[in-house]
């Protein structure tokens, strides 16, 4: 694995900077069923192709940020900081 | 110049690679063969063949014919005994038959007759010995480039020249660019190559191999002996875009003993000629399509060497000799030589371009597989691509004399063999005969093994394909791969303090921390240990905990984002307090603890375990993202030095130091306070981890040493004792505070912790709320307990606690308590155990004992002395 990831603050870095926060899941209500916490805690989609998932930028800016990355060729299509939601 | 060859003094000359020097010298066994230990001589002198590989100061498996000499080398010869002229293992080849294709598989079929054969077959085959690695000779370094060219032929140069105005890399694995001009006769690409080195975005890397093609361009490199002080340095090269200017290499023609000394490919003997001055042989036999040979009859005739015979590569019989050629039989006659010079099919070097996605297509016309469907960003230029050759007589004499696989000894034979035993893909061939896989990784045989796999198998060569070309290839050495060792070490502002105390260190993640300290009456662990404990219970001690990861969180909403990522509640902490903190994940599992004091209304100051401190600061960031809270985090563990002053007289030391009013009344348990401590600021809090009186002192770290040494020399009267880890964590024990991670594991939530009172269900969310409003209900898998073990000895951390010879549970910490002059500890029991007075069983050292549990701390149970 050495592709490259582009963060929103540093510009493109090695993925070596990064460290992977796994991928967007919805956290559910507290009142959900047993089930739904169930799946949160521990089920994932693991998507092979386009995922969208959380990257910490540990030897940077120290920021978490998300990336649209396609799981089997690992290309980065698109990053972002939280909140600056785009496509 | 001299260097060493097995002892023995021989001259080399400025240019000279270890093997042209050798060969100047007279030697031409260069090597013995993996299996049979037929003698092997110079065969492609491009570094492209496992020939000439030999023990190079130390240093196993090391190209002689691309390595140049240096003054005073010294150099071995491998897998021959007692020497490459006289090998006694050659007698293997008379035992061929012994060994059919699939050897391996065939024959091992039982554990027992493996592990009795093993250690013979070990000494027998192999490459070199292992020695132990001088990690100082070995370094890493990062490049960056827009393009970068591998190889430093013509095409090399031409497409380095071409993308100028751009940082260029110009990767090249000989000592001098110019690939195959080299040794060509006309020298006008020269010029080129000075116009190259003249211009200041290119970086020119010779001597350097590219191994392999990474993901996001990333180029794995070797350069060899880039400066004295190093044997090699892996280049991590990024580049935007990728020109592989590899070249083609020649291969080897088969027929029967195509791999004795004096066998050489016309492109080594070039070589030779023009790079070392060095003539192959006088009189030399030449093999080769007759549109091939032209070239090399020229520089033959130029050189002086008569040629007896030039033959078509179809009717070539066999090379006759023993140690080294002799003759030459062909269908036309047999003529007396000294030299064979093979012109063999070229074949692109186009493994990098694969790697990098690229598929190998087959060309009738070319004879070679050349790389199609490249990615945008990754090109191919010249012989690399195909460019510039055409097909060749090829002929698959089939023999078990005839070596497709010089790096294994495999013969056309074998091969034959394997497809006709079933293994008839190009990929399951390749791993049952193990052609393809040796040094050369596929190098010299490849083309030859998939002709055969084709013609045996009765597919065309573009049906059969070519094996996956995958990094590293060539081969790189594990040192350079490690690299240099280099540990970070953190070292705490005090550390000197400590080093004059005689501290006896230990390592805490990257931390130095004191475990304990010498002093001038003893150094046993266990009695200072014991005096640094009675210290701290009865007097006054000190320890540095500046370990501690130390976060700030500021912002009107700060207590908010400390609700959702901590069970307790510390939005309703009031300013001046502080709090012990439990943080968990959904699944109500224990992550980590510290202390969480509000310094002010908007103003945190959070405390984690040494080694979480990234996670922690990371999980809080997480958790305020996108709810839109006035919160700001930042790690202060670097500018905070810290330690903790504990003990009956800890007040009256600290007194000295402070105007801070230090009364219960003014400074009660689980308060904090920003004041002065020995005129320096600092942020006082009154937490009690080892279970006496006692502050926790935050101060700037260039401060910190000064502090300490201010505390040690006011509590001289009281004797005070600078205490390390090994006593802390005695005294913790004696209180029952767990250290997460120690005591509690990746299943433990609080309630099986017994540490209830930290969860606030009542809040409206938090981290793990919703696994832990359920966990609260029922029933816990097992219970953390304390116990007590009459007599002095020890369970070992993780002891088992058996209950009618079954496991039920195991010990997580134990120590001796001079207190209670027994030995304490915490386990993990079943519920039905958790209950004050049950007695448990304990395996230490073999034997079984009976401990008693206890829901209760073994020091101070009511916390009074904490709160004096």
């Amino acid at each position: 694995m050495s592709f490259l990831l582009r963060c929103p603050n540093c510009g493109e870095r090695s993925v070596y900077e990064f460290r992977f926060g796994g991928e967007n899941t919805e956290r559910p209500a507290l009142d959900a069923p047993a089930a739904d916490w169930i799946a949160y805690r521990f089920h994932r989609v693991n998507a092979a192709g386009v995922q969208d998932e959380w990257w910490y930028h540990r030897s940077g800016c120290r920021q978490w940020l998300q990336a649209k990355r396609n799981t089997i060729s690992n290309e980065v299509l698109e990053t972002y900081l939280p909140g600056e939601k785009r496509s | 110049m001299k260097i060493r060859f097995n002892g023995k003094e021989i001259d080399a000359q400025p240019g000279d690679s270890i093997a042209s020097a050798l060969y100047r010298s007279g030697q031409r066994i260069f090597s013995r063969s993996f299996k049979y230990h037929r003698p092997r001589g110079l065969l492609c002198c491009s570094g492209k063949c496992p020939n000439c590989m030999m023990n190079v100061d130390g240093t196993p498996n090391i190209r002689t014919c691309v390595t140049p000499a240096r003054e005073g080398m010294e150099i071995k010869h491998q897998n021959a005994y007692p020497s490459l002229d006289t090998d006694w293992l050659s007698l293997t080849q008379r035992f061929d038959w012994l060994m059919p294709v699939g050897w391996y598989y065939k024959t091992f079929t039982r554990p027992a007759v493996w592990h009795a054969a093993e250690p013979w077959i070990r000494k027998a085959a192999g490459l070199g010995e292992l020695l132990p690695v001088k990690s100082a000779e070995y370094e890493h370094s990062w490049m960056h480039a827009t393009t970068a060219v591998i190889g430093g032929g013509a095409s090399g140069i031409a497409a380095a020249l071409a993308a100028t105005g751009e940082s260029v890399v110009l990767v090249d694995d000989q000592p001098e660019l110019g690939g195959t001009r080299r040794y060509r006769k006309d020298q006008a690409y020269r010029e080129s190559i000075a116009k190259l080195e003249s211009l200041p975005d290119v970086k020119i890397l010779r001597n350097s191999y590219c191994f392999g093609l990474y993901e996001g361009n990333l180029l794995g490199v070797l350069q060899a002996h880039p400066h004295a002080g190093a044997a090699e340095r892996l280049v991590h090269l990024r580049a935007r875009r990728v020109v592989v200017a590899t070249g083609a290499f020649e291969t080897p023609l088969l027929f029967r003993n195509n791999d004795l000394p004096g066998v050489m490919l016309s492109s080594a003997v070039q070589r030779l000629y023009r790079l070392h001055g060095i003539v192959a042989g006088s009189r030399a036999a030449i093999v080769g399509d007759a549109a091939r040979i032209q070239e090399i009859e020229a520089d033959l005739a130029e050189a002086g060497v008569s040629i007896v015979a030039r033959v078509p590569p179809g009717e070539v019989i066999e090379a006759v000799g023993s140690s080294s050629v002799t003759a030459i039989r062909a269908r036309s006659g047999t003529f007396s030589c000294d030299c064979i010079v093979v012109c063999g099919p070229l074949v692109p070097d186009a493994g990098l371009a694969a790697q990098g996605g690229a598929k190998l297509v087959w060309s009738e016309a070319r004879g070679a597989f050349r790389p199609e469907n490249l990615p945008a960003n990754i090109s191919v230029v010249g012989s690399a691509s195909g460019e510039g050759l055409s097909a060749s007589t090829r002929p698959l004499h089939t023999d078990k004399r005839t070596f497709v696989c010089i790096c294994s000894d495999v013969s056309s034979q074998d091969l034959s063999d394997g497809v006709s035993e079933g293994f008839d893909q190009i990929e399951t061939l390749k791993r049952y005969t193990t052609a393809t896989m040796g040094p050369c990784q596929g190098r010299m045989c490849q083309l030859n093994a998939i002709g055969i796999c084709a013609r045996d198998s009765g597919r065309s060569v573009s049906e059969t394909g070519v094996t996956t070309s995958r990094p590293p290839n060539p081969s790189v050495t594990l040192g350079a791969l490690a690299g240099a060792r280099h540990h970070p070490i953190r070292r705490t502002p005090m550390h000197h303090a400590h080093e004059e105390l005689g501290a006896v260190w230990m390592d805490m993640g990257d931390w130095k921390r004191p475990r304990y300290y010498r002093t001038a009456a003893s150094s046993v662990e266990r009695d200072r240990v014991q005096e640094e404990y009675w210290a701290v219970r009865k007097g006054v001690g000190v320890i540095d905990v500046s370990t501690l990861g130390k976060l700030e969180v500021r912002g009107a909403d700060a207590g908010w984002l400390l609700d959702k990522t901590y069970t307790h509640r510390f939005s309703d902490l009031r300013p001046g307090r502080a709090r012990y903190a439990l943080m968990c994940d959904e699944s109500g599992v224990i992550l980590d603890d510290g202390t969480i004091s509000r310094l002010s209304e908007d103003r945190y100051f959070v405390t984690t375990t040494t080694g979480n401190l990234d996670f922690v600061n990371q999980s809080l960031q997480r958790n305020a993202i996108g709810a839109g809270w006035d919160v700001q985090i930042t790690n202060v563990t670097g500018g905070y030095g810290a330690m903790n002053i504990a003990g009956p007289k800890a007040r009256e030391v600290l007194a000295k130091l402070t105007p801070c009013d230090l009364a219960t009344s003014a400074f009660p348990y689980m308060a904090c306070v920003e004041n002065a401590v020995a005129g320096v600021p600092a942020i006082l809090l009154r937490i009690g981890f080892v279970g006496e009186t006692g502050w926790e002192i935050h101060c700037p770290a260039e401060s910190a040493e000064h502090v300490w040494r201010e505390i040690l020399e006011a509590g001289r009267a009281a004797a005070i004792q600078p205490f390390g880890v090994e006593a802390q964590r005695l005294l913790r024990l004696e209180k029952r505070h767990v250290i997460i991670g120690v005591d509690t594991d990746a299943l433990t939530n609080p309630y099986e912790a017994g540490m209830s009172w930290t969860t606030k269900l009542d809040k409206p969310d938090f981290i793990g709320k919703a696994e832990l409003s359920r966990a609260v209900n029922s029933s816990p898998r097992e219970s953390l307990v304390g116990f007590i073990l009459p007599g002095s000895e020890v369970p070992a951390d993780g002891s088992a606690i058996v209950s009618a010879g079954r496991p039920a549970g195991r010990v997580t910490s134990s120590r001796y308590s001079p207190l209670r002059q027994a030995v304490i500890g915490l386990a993990w029991v079943s519920p039905a155990k958790a209950q004050e007075g049950a007695d448990i069983q304990i395996r230490v050292n073999g034997t079984v004992a009976t401990a008693s549990v206890t829901m209760q701390a073994f020091y101070d149970p009511d916390g009074a002395r904490l709160r004096q």
